[in-house]
């Protein structure tokens, strides 16, 4: 069942009447053109006027000067503004909530996307692909996201993740890159090695050299395999190869300062290619990080579930003023010249976290970057995302405001070029003559013209 | 407070660039060396080191001085048992053996007991795993540089070492956590633990060094066998084995101390200190005779039944049958006056003044493989000094200053605006 036109607020009406019409067709190889709009490309300086074509899944062009090809629809967006659609390069979209079924809401789980099991924390072999529903991950479109970077938030190996785009009914038509990267989270296991941060990091040191181990088992034997026993098959240890031979990037989550240090030890040890996940604390190693020109994807989770201490009672002011810190880091990250990606880090509601960096004081135009093309670089896909460039995926937000204001809803969300409008959610529905939630006067409905 | 970790530190611990000289003036200079005790005596600093100790010494002209008029200077305290700085838990408890587990990994120098330990003349430390199982891991020997990152807290050049522990904690007796059963429950288990462990080493010694051989029989054109696996938990025990890495053993009773120096014979390897060994008055000559030292306490037992049999004259009666004995804090508070941990062992004992200040300096830095470059104010060793309000063994004595590597991280005068401690970003 299609769900992409769920009945729209009132000023929607006459896109959806249109776009009703051609429900029929098939989405791809469409071509739109969003016109009259504030168009911010992030690649370059934002245009008041512009318009948007959009082909195929891709962007076409983009200007003050675009001619509207004359098969596209045309949809006049005067009063918004138009970005690129949001990425959440380091989350759980899609992922079943860790503990207990039935946490994920309403519709979705069909048979064939049905989430395994949790998988083991140590299994770098474990596909993110293979848990996500697809449907669930959909619904972070509401909030203007078209992209997201899939990881399990528990464990210490947690697998590889998958970067999808948020468009499609099965998660094999979602996938921009698989695997995106291995993950190894700094955390403990309780009762069962590593249970301690020391015990990661030897099991951490020692994955590495067994993962070289075992390359260097097979390439002697397919040299020369007669006479030679096989070596027997790994699942872990064939994970880790990409990450072993440079090609695939290892994402280590930090949650202390000291973790970019650890880190870096490992990549610096074993030369990996290492990008940064979490770092809360991040601006206290400024400096560090901007030296090693370390790719950072920070956390927009301020408050994540603390595990209770093992002896004692939970210290509330260090809570308080780690949430402190985390809360001001993107800001002072920025101060510091330093380029980071912001990311939901598992937070439940990844563009409150991005608003609460903003008033923070990360600047809105830095926050928008942050969650749109740095991480495209980042994740090794600026070429074809993050960004609104003919010839880019046509990931796409219109937006009812300034972008990631509150008032800001997102209107249109294009994702491979096909059009989803979010539901005016938070609105209480009275019926037919419900108040819009734009004023009419600063952004009057859109017209579509054929 | 909160407040980002900025120009007050840089002022504090950067304040003393290359090629400054600083002199200590004026101050009853505790030498820990063949000078002595020094009246109104001077100590010269020149990049960090001290390039001159004495009565006369000329302070050459520009040089920063310290004034330390009616006050004694006396060497950094060396912490051969410490915990601090590190982040989360102390222990890998999953395994008996966790030798491939390292502290330097997990240093965290932002712990304000640095700073604290600071206050209490303490400038190195052998940070040192929990005791919960038999081969815990490899120790870390730092400086406490408070405000610099945590790279920086290593003592460069100190020699590995790593912990061992015998008795009641890594048998697990008192700490009986369900679902955490684990081999060893006896003394003798934990002997067969370190025993195993060792028998692994000298496999995978001879592994490799089968390998080797293969590599020279296959010569430089014939097909080279397959490296090993590395196990980074037996490369380890093969170093101890290789006398690369210093033993730290945690331990109580005469029996289980005996039985270290047994395997560690039989093994060949040496025991380089015995920590806490608290019954080790009973066998202080073995001890000796072994060549460890004992890193004892001064007069804390009776929190457990390994540890009853306990006397204060431990330290004393231990180092009149020739051990190298040091007092020890295993505590983040006891660290802060060690100095008064020394003067227990003049009451009770008899032991010299000096002899007693050796077992929180030079000795300790013996123990841990550093004593040439602290442990005593000589010239050429480091600048880790500790300036104290009287003697240090006058109850009402306080540090007043503590440097490391001719650099004050500790400054009372300073410390009294409370800038100092927040400055460095760890204190809250």
């Amino acid at each position: 069942m299609r769900a992409r036109f769920p009945a729209g607020p009132l000023w929607a009406g006459p896109v959806l009447v249109l776009l009703l019409c051609a429900r029929g067709h098939a989405a791809r190889g469409e071509a739109y053109a969003l016109v009259n709009a504030r168009v911010v490309p992030v690649s370059g300086a934002a245009i008041d006027k512009g318009t948007l074509v959009m082909r195929d899944g891709l962007i076409e062009a983009v200007g003050a000067d675009v001619r509207v090809p004359p098969d596209a629809r045309v949809i006049d967006v005067k009063g918004m503004t138009v970005t690129p659609g949001l990425i959440d390069g380091f989350g759980g979209i899609g992922l079943p909530a860790p503990r207990g079924g039935g946490s994920g809401g309403a519709g979705g789980r069909g048979a064939a996307s049905s989430p395994a099991p949790s998988g083991s924390p140590l299994a770098p072999q474990s596909l993110a692909l293979d848990r996500i529903a697809a449907a669930d991950a959909l619904k972070a479109r509401d909030a203007g996201i078209t992209t997201a970077l899939v990881i399990p938030k528990e464990g210490v190996l947690p697998g590889k993740s998958v970067l999808i785009n948020l468009a499609g009914e099965k998660v094999e038509a979602m996938v921009l890159k698989e695997p995106a990267a291995l993950h190894l989270h700094l955390a403990t296991l309780s009762r069962t090695y590593p249970g301690s941060l020391m015990g990661t990091m030897a099991y951490a040191r020692q994955s590495l050299l067994d993962a070289a181990h075992y390359r260097d088992e097979w390439k002697a034997y397919e040299a020369s395999p007669r006479g030679k026993r096989r070596p027997r098959y790994d699942s872990a240890l064939a994970a880790w190869q990409d990450v072993v031979a440079g090609r695939e990037l290892l994402v280590v989550t930090a949650s202390r300062e000291n973790d970019v240090r650890r880190a870096l030890d490992l990549a610096d040890e074993f030369k990996v290619r290492l990008a940064l996940a979490g770092a809360p604390q991040a601006f206290r190693v400024a400096e560090l990080i901007k030296s090693r020109k370390l790719p950072l994807l920070v956390s927009v989770n301020f408050d994540p579930p603390r595990a209770a201490p093992l002896l004692g009672t939970p210290d509330d002011e260090k809570d308080r003023h780690a949430i402190e810190d985390a809360e001001r880091n993107p800001a002072e990250l920025h101060k510091a010249g330093v380029v980071f990606a912001l990311v939901s880090g598992h937070a439940a509601d990844f563009v409150a976290g991005v608003r609460k960096a903003i008033e923070r004081g990360l600047p809105a135009d830095v926050a928008l970057r942050a969650v749109t093309l740095t991480p495209a670089e980042v994740l090794g896909v600026a070429d074809r995302l993050g960004s609104l460039e003919a010839g880019k995926i046509a990931d796409v937000v219109v937006w009812s405001g300034e972008p990631l204001t509150k008032d800001a809803k997102a209107r249109m969300v294009f994702v491979d070029g096909q059009l989803y409008e979010p539901e005016d959610k938070p609105e209480p529905r009275r019926g037919e003559g419900s108040p819009s939630p734009l004023p009419r006067a600063a952004s009057p409905a859109p017209e579509v013209q054929p | 407070m909160t407040c980002f970790a900025s120009g007050a530190l840089a002022l504090f611990a950067a304040a003393a660039p290359a090629g400054n000289t600083l002199a200590i003036r004026g101050g009853t200079v505790l030498t820990i060396s063949p000078q002595g005790t020094i009246a109104n005596g001077t100590v010269l600093v020149r990049d960090g080191k001290i390039v001159a100790v004495g009565r006369d010494v000329a302070v050459p002209a520009g040089a920063r001085v310290i004034d330390a008029t009616g006050r004694y200077v006396m060497p950094g305290i060396v912490d051969c048992h410490s915990h601090t700085a590190i982040e989360e838990s102390v222990n890998e408890c999953t395994g008996s053996v966790t030798a491939e587990v390292r502290i330097a990994d997990v240093l965290d120098n932002r712990d304000v007991a640095i700073y604290r330990e600071l206050a209490g003349g303490v400038t190195s430390a052998s940070v040192l795993h929990g005791s919960c199982n038999a081969i815990g891991g490899q120790n870390q020997v730092i400086k406490l540089r408070w405000g610099r990152p945590a790279g920086e807290l290593i003592f460069e050049g100190a020699p590995r070492g790593i912990k061992f522990a015998l008795g009641e904690n890594p048998k697990r007796s008192n700490f009986t956590v369900p679902g955490t059963r684990r081999f060893p429950a006896t003394r003798m288990g934990v002997e067969a633990v370190i025993r195993d462990a060792f028998r692994r080493a000298q496999d995978y010694k001879r592994e490799w060094a089968a390998y080797d051989q293969a590599v020279k029989a296959a010569g430089p054109k014939g097909e080279r066998p397959v490296r090993p696996r590395r196990d980074l938990q037996l490369e380890e025990l093969e170093d101890v084995l290789d006398g690369k890495v210093y033993v730290h053993a945690h331990c109580y009773r005469a029996d289980e101390i005996l039985m270290l120096i047994r395997l560690a014979d039989e093994f060949g390897f040496k025991v380089r200190t015995f920590q806490h060994v608290l019954e080790g008055y009973k066998v202080a000559s073995e001890i000796a005779r072994h060549g460890a030292g004992a890193s004892t306490f001064s007069d804390w037992w009776a929190y457990k039944m390994e540890a009853y049999d306990a006397i204060p004259y431990n330290a004393a009666i231990m180092a009149a049958h020739g051990v190298v004995v040091s007092l020890n804090s295993d505590s983040d508070e006891l660290a802060r006056r060690l100095y008064w941990e020394a003067a227990k062992v003049v009451k009770y004992g008899g032991v010299s003044e000096t002899d007693a200040l050796k077992m929180v300096t030079l000795n300790p830095a013996w123990q841990l493989g550093i004593d040439k470059r602290v442990g005593s104010l000589e010239v050429g060793k480091d600048a880790d000094i500790a300036i104290f309000s009287a003697h240090p063994f006058d109850p009402a004595t306080r540090v007043e200053m503590t440097l490391v590597d001719g650099v004050v991280y500790f400054d009372r005068a300073r410390d009294a605006s409370g800038a100092a401690a927040t400055s460095a970003g760890g204190a809250r």
